[in-house]
């Protein structure tokens, strides 16, 4: 399954949020969609779930336009909320029923979750009564529980601990695995690496770059070496100003240009005591500064 | 469809388990039990008081004349007119006679100038003291009997001619107001009462799902107008259901206890004409449904509760108002004029003005018609839009936005 958004555009009143967002999100596979606060993110979740319409532009399933009433779509808001003073078993089931299952298959499935997630002791309790991580393992039943094709997570990670943390990688991996698009939000980037395959950094209303991590990152001109080395201040004082301290104690040496590769390797390891030297990569934090950090 | 139903469900069971609601409701019933049988309890009471009460517990009016015979025939008079006084000659002085007035030995004090003039002393005048009045009749009545005995008539002549009886009898052809005053009047306080409560409701209720950002969620889970119907349908069914419960109990507890509150004017409540109790019921739900998508409305624009009560103002003023002018020509007893007239056609106010008026007046029934199809169309057209405000409002945070605003974004294509 593929989804597409081509060329959406949204203003509210004179003020342009969306200027022609497009992205492609695989089923299999997870999607981050990346961008600073404001920059229109929960916008275009919200297009994308038929909360309004776009003034511009599609959205596509497989290349045909989404129908809303056979493709299943679960949210975890960014603003996490349920009702405090109803019984979790009642709203979550309440909220399964209408995403459109049956009120049978709602109470299956939210059992099932709720033993899933270790939290079918709180079944017959009110909201209210639980921690702040367990509301938010509670919230993300709403957003799995009608077993939705698009799961849309928004910052799921904030707000758990470890333990909670790692088994909400599982359960995202799981639902991975059952080919389902999952689309984060998020801006804790090493959640987005460990997941994503694909990005998208919204900046101004503006898909600044999207498409393939990897592909994304072995674009970047690969003209700066990472030097692992106990002997840094030598290797510093003989190039001089090529070669700059990084915060994690390693060196980095910015080249002429990527032919000087080859050359650049072999002298560092003929003369110096060196324990690793690769070609710089940037992290997805260096390409989220670089994409979203200045409003265009 | 079937999203709304699930949240009709959802609602409703909200109220059900609501503490707050369930306690008012059993309140009310009991309450209106109690009121029912009032009448039974005081003849309880009354029985046992009878034997001792005695006259000497009757508080004393004084009256003073300098005439000593006026003063006796006066007295003689006053005894008959006053039974729950005992009423005392007095020859003291002017200041006597208040001292004992003032000291509280003697409730009231008469003192006469003449037969047709005096000055009534009292501690404290009560709002229901009828005493002067009392006396200027009993007065009028002496002095017209001794001016005919004067004038050569025979006492028996001149006290037929004043007691004088006039046989009457009235038909109503229209309305009778007085006797639908009463159930129009508990409608209409029943109407105010229930859609500005129930109004408050559907509008925290939306500003709590609003504020505790469970809307998130429902937003993307559910369509507006459904959200909206089913929340507001919600209410009415609750709010109705809470009225049959307490007005049923009423009717009852009036058909087991018929004997003892057998009053002209409790019957004249309980005996509505079938015609006008389905008139109440339309009426009743079609105003009820109207304010409670106004109250939604505005709930979606507030994002914290405390914002509710200035955002609802417009509506509750606008309420008030036609309850006014409704109340207001229901007790001058001119329920046709000519801003009732144009209420009963404006959708807001048209169910406690045309439903008066079809009670205390006579209307034909294409004005009814006329009436009613309007509220109709108003109640769904204002239940869309409010859906609609509801959409826009709901996604809204911060300081509520104008009206203008809100209703700019719900007509600007999109």
């Amino acid at each position: 399954m593929i989804l597409e958004l081509k060329n959406i555009d949204k203003s509210f009143g004179e003020k342009e949020v969306l200027k022609g967002v497009s992205f492609t999100a695989e089923g299999g596979k997870a999607f981050g969609l990346l961008g600073r606060n404001g920059a229109g993110k929960t916008t275009t979740i919200r297009i994308l779930m038929n909360v309004f319409p776009a003034n511009h532009g599609e959205i596509l399933i497989d290349g045909k336009p989404i129908n809303y009433d056979k493709i299943g779509i679960g949210y975890l808001p960014e603003e996490r909320g349920l009702y405090p003073k109803k019984l979790i078993i009642d709203q979550l089931t309440y909220f399964a029923e209408l995403k459109g299952m049956s009120a049978k298959a709602a109470v299956k499935s939210v059992d099932f979750w709720l033993g899933r997630l270790g939290m079918t002791e709180y079944r017959n309790k009110r909201l209210d009564t639980l921690s702040k991580g367990n509301q938010q393992k509670i919230q993300l039943i709403t957003a799995l529980a009608h077993d939705p094709e698009i799961v849309i997570l928004d910052e799921p990670f904030s707000g758990l601990d470890p333990v909670n943390a790692m088994l909400l990688k599982d359960v995202v991996k799981e639902q991975i695995a059952k080919g389902k698009i999952v689309l984060f939000s998020s801006h804790q980037m090493s959640y987005i690496e460990e997941f994503c395959d694909s990005i998208a950094i919204i900046n101004a209303g503006k898909v600044a770059i999207s498409g393939d991590l990897h592909k994304i990152k072995r674009n970047y001109v690969r003209d700066k070496l990472v030097v692992s080395t106990p002997k840094k201040q030598q290797i510093k004082t003989d190039l001089g100003s090529i070669c700059t301290a990084r915060e994690d104690g390693t060196l980095l040496i910015q080249l002429a240009s990527p032919s000087e590769k080859q050359a650049m390797m072999k002298r560092l390891i003929e003369n110096y005591d060196i324990d690793e030297v690769k070609v710089f990569e940037p992290s997805l934090n260096d390409i989220f500064v670089e994409y979203a950090g200045e409003q265009i | 469809m079937k999203q709304f139903g699930k949240i009709l469900k959802f609602e409703l069971k909200g109220y059900l388990r609501n503490k707050v609601f369930v306690g008012i409701t059993v309140f009310l019933m009991a309450a209106i039990t109690v009121v029912m049988f009032i009448p039974n309890i005081i003849t309880a009471f009354e029985t046992e008081d009878e034997g001792s009460t005695t006259p000497t517990e009757f508080p004393i009016m004084l009256v003073s004349a300098e005439d000593e015979t006026l003063s006796a025939l006066i007295r003689e008079y006053f005894e008959n007119a006053f039974p729950s006084y005992r009423v005392k000659s007095s020859q003291g002085s002017l200041d006597e006679i208040k001292s004992e007035v003032i000291s509280g030995n003697a409730e009231c004090a008469f003192v006469m100038n003449s037969a047709s003039s005096y000055i009534y002393y009292v501690n404290n005048l009560s709002m229901y003291d009828m005493n002067t009045e009392i006396a200027n009749t009993v007065l009028q009545e002496v002095y017209r009997m001794n001016a005919m005995i004067q004038n050569g008539l025979t006492p028996e002549q001149a006290g037929e001619i004043l007691s004088v009886q006039i046989e009457s009898g009235t038909e109503t052809l229209g309305k009778d107001q007085m006797q639908n005053f009463f159930y129009t009047y508990i409608m209409i306080f029943a109407l105010y009462m229930v859609i500005l409560l129930y109004g408050q409701m559907v509008a925290t209720n939306v500003a709590t799902e609003k504020s505790s950002r469970a809307m998130e969620v429902l937003i993307t889970s559910a369509k507006p107008v459904s959200m909206m119907f089913g929340k507001v349908l919600a209410s009415c069914i609750a709010g109705f259901s809470q009225l049959v419960l307490v007005f049923g109990t009423a009717i009852l507890l009036y058909n087991v206890n018929k004997d003892a509150l057998s009053n002209p004017l409790i019957s004249s409540i309980f005996d509505i004409p079938v015609e006008l109790f389905i008139f109440m019921i339309v009426f009743f739900i079609l105003g009820f449904l109207i304010y409670a998508f106004m109250f939604g409305a505005i709930g979606s624009t507030a994002s914290k509760l405390e914002d509710i009560n200035t955002s609802v103002m417009p509506i509750t003023f606008l309420f008030v108002i036609a309850f006014m002018v409704v109340i207001f020509s229901m007790t001058s007893g001119s329920v046709d004029n000519t801003a009732m007239l144009i209420c009963s056609y404006i959708p807001f106010t048209s169910p406690m003005a045309m439903f008066t008026r079809i009670c205390m007046s006579t209307v034909a029934w294409y004005e009814i018609a006329v009436s009613i199809a309007i509220l109709i169309g108003s109640t769904i057209g204002i239940g869309f839009l409010s859906a609609k405000i509801y959409r826009v409002g709901v996604l809204l945070y911060g300081t509520p936005p104008k009206m203008g605003t809100i209703l700019k974004t719900v007509f600007r294509k999109q």
